[in-house]
């Protein structure tokens, strides 16, 4: 579990705080992306500590590609500080994040098709090598690979609804997809799934 | 309900979103259906397999000087947060300035002696060397003309405007013009740097599209 780690403006330093609290994290990262519009690179790198591994979890689940992940967890980064003036504050950080990162992995898998006129290479997970919180129940069975073998709609609607708990409405807004759309891209997710966990 | 309705509905069962009538019908099945208790409890073992994956990813490097040295390319000026938003505040208090005044103009016409400049801005091209690349300097000579035609175009028409009216073109024109003059001057120190030429670019169009609609609006009246 990661500290809720807060930040706080006196007498124009970053002063880093550390808190439990939700308000407390949430005026943190208010005021530290208040200092960061106005130009503050390290009260930016400040939120990029506290969200890297995040955003780059999601990246590297969009893609299956562990350099590619990079790659777009940097976009994601340079993109979110353009958009700053966007953040008012009523969500978390991270969770303002979310939908720029999955544009992000989207936009690039659409522009690469059109490169390769082929979807993602399947075989590059090393990147989970390096996971942090807890183990998988079982060690028999490798979610990841089967994830990364799904096809992209589906395995992008099974990662942000059961690994990262957003609901249908919250994916539809994000992938511009119907409510239904989604849920019939987990419904098959997770049939092909259940097959991998079978054999 | 049958085995085919359950499969059905087994998402929305185990995510437990299913309506209550139809929840008890799935729950009544499942007592009785070793198959579909199966299915069953293989989406939950899959969901506890999903919901143990960590959310948390280390990447194998520091991405942040990356990002860094990208951000700091594209805000190497300072120019942009002080002159960008002004400059398009007043390309738009332009436009709003004729509408208004065509909306609200008195019915009997008055002469007024406010000028509108035949010229704004200080000249991009005019006699001494400069690092600025010759391309853009091309190109700010052509949206100067389109600008000083449109602009003589407007001070022929001065008359039929009012003070007011007048004033806040010529305020607004001298906002997007220092904005024009802060960007070359940053140009001048940084000429290689591809987002000033962007932006220089991009306050010239504003200008001319502003201009262009108040001639639009002012040739309406």
């Amino acid at each position: 579990m990661e500290d809720a780690l807060a930040g706080a403006v006196l007498g124009g330093r970053l002063i880093v705080i550390e808190g439990r609290n939700e308000d407390d994290r949430r005026t943190a990262e208010k005021s530290l992306v208040d200092q960061a519009r106005a130009g503050d690179l390290l009260a930016f790198e400040r939120l990029y500590r506290e969200n890297v591994r995040k955003v780059y979890a999601l990246c590297l689940r969009m893609s299956s590609n562990a350099a590619l992940a990079e790659e777009l967890t940097q976009e994601v980064f340079v993109r979110a500080w353009r958009k700053l003036d966007t953040f008012r504050g009523e969500s978390a950080f991270s969770s303002w994040l979310y939908p720029i990162a999955v544009n992000v992995a989207l936009s690039e898998r659409r522009s690469r098709r059109r490169r390769e006129a082929r979807i993602f290479s399947t075989d590059d997970l090393e990147g989970f090598d390096r996971t942090e919180g807890r183990p998988a129940p079982e060690a028999g069975f490798d979610l990841e690979r089967a994830m990364a073998a799904l096809p992209p709609g589906a395995r992008a609607v099974f990662v942000l609804h059961d690994v990262e708990g957003r609901t249908h409405e919250e994916i539809a807004a994000m992938l511009g997809l119907a409510s239904g759309t989604s849920k019939a891209q987990l419904h098959r997710a997770r049939r092909l799934l259940r097959e991998a966990l079978r054999s | 309900m049958t085995c085919e309705e359950l499969r059905d509905h087994l998402d929305d069962w185990v995510d437990g979103g299913l309506p209550a009538p139809q929840a008890r019908e799935a729950e009544a099945h499942l007592a009785v259906c070793p198959s579909c208790r199966r299915d069953e409890d293989e989406l939950r073992q899959l969901l506890a397999h999903a919901a143990a994956l960590p959310r948390s990813v280390a990447p194998s490097r520091d991405l942040w000087p990356a990002i860094a040295g990208r951000i700091e390319r594209e805000h190497a000026w300072p120019w942009r947060l002080a002159w960008g938003p002004a400059a398009l505040a007043a390309a738009a208090a332009l436009v709003i300035a004729l509408a208004t005044w065509a909306v609200l103009r008195p019915t009997t016409g008055s002469v007024h002696t406010v000028e509108i400049p035949a010229r704004t801005g200080p000249s991009p091209v005019s006699g001494g060397s400069t690092r600025i690349d010759p391309v853009l300097l091309a190109a700010e000579r052509d949206y100067e003309l389109a600008a000083n035609t449109l602009l003589a175009a407007l001070q022929a028409r001065r008359n039929e405007l009012s003070p007011e009216t007048l004033a806040i073109v010529e305020k607004n024109l001298a906002v997007i013009d220092e904005a024009l003059a802060e960007v070359r001057r940053a140009l001048e120190v940084d000429p290689a740097n591809p987002g000033l030429s962007r932006m220089l670019v991009a306050t010239h169009r504003k200008k001319l599209d502003a201009l262009r609609r108040v001639m639009r609006l002012s040739t309406a009246l």
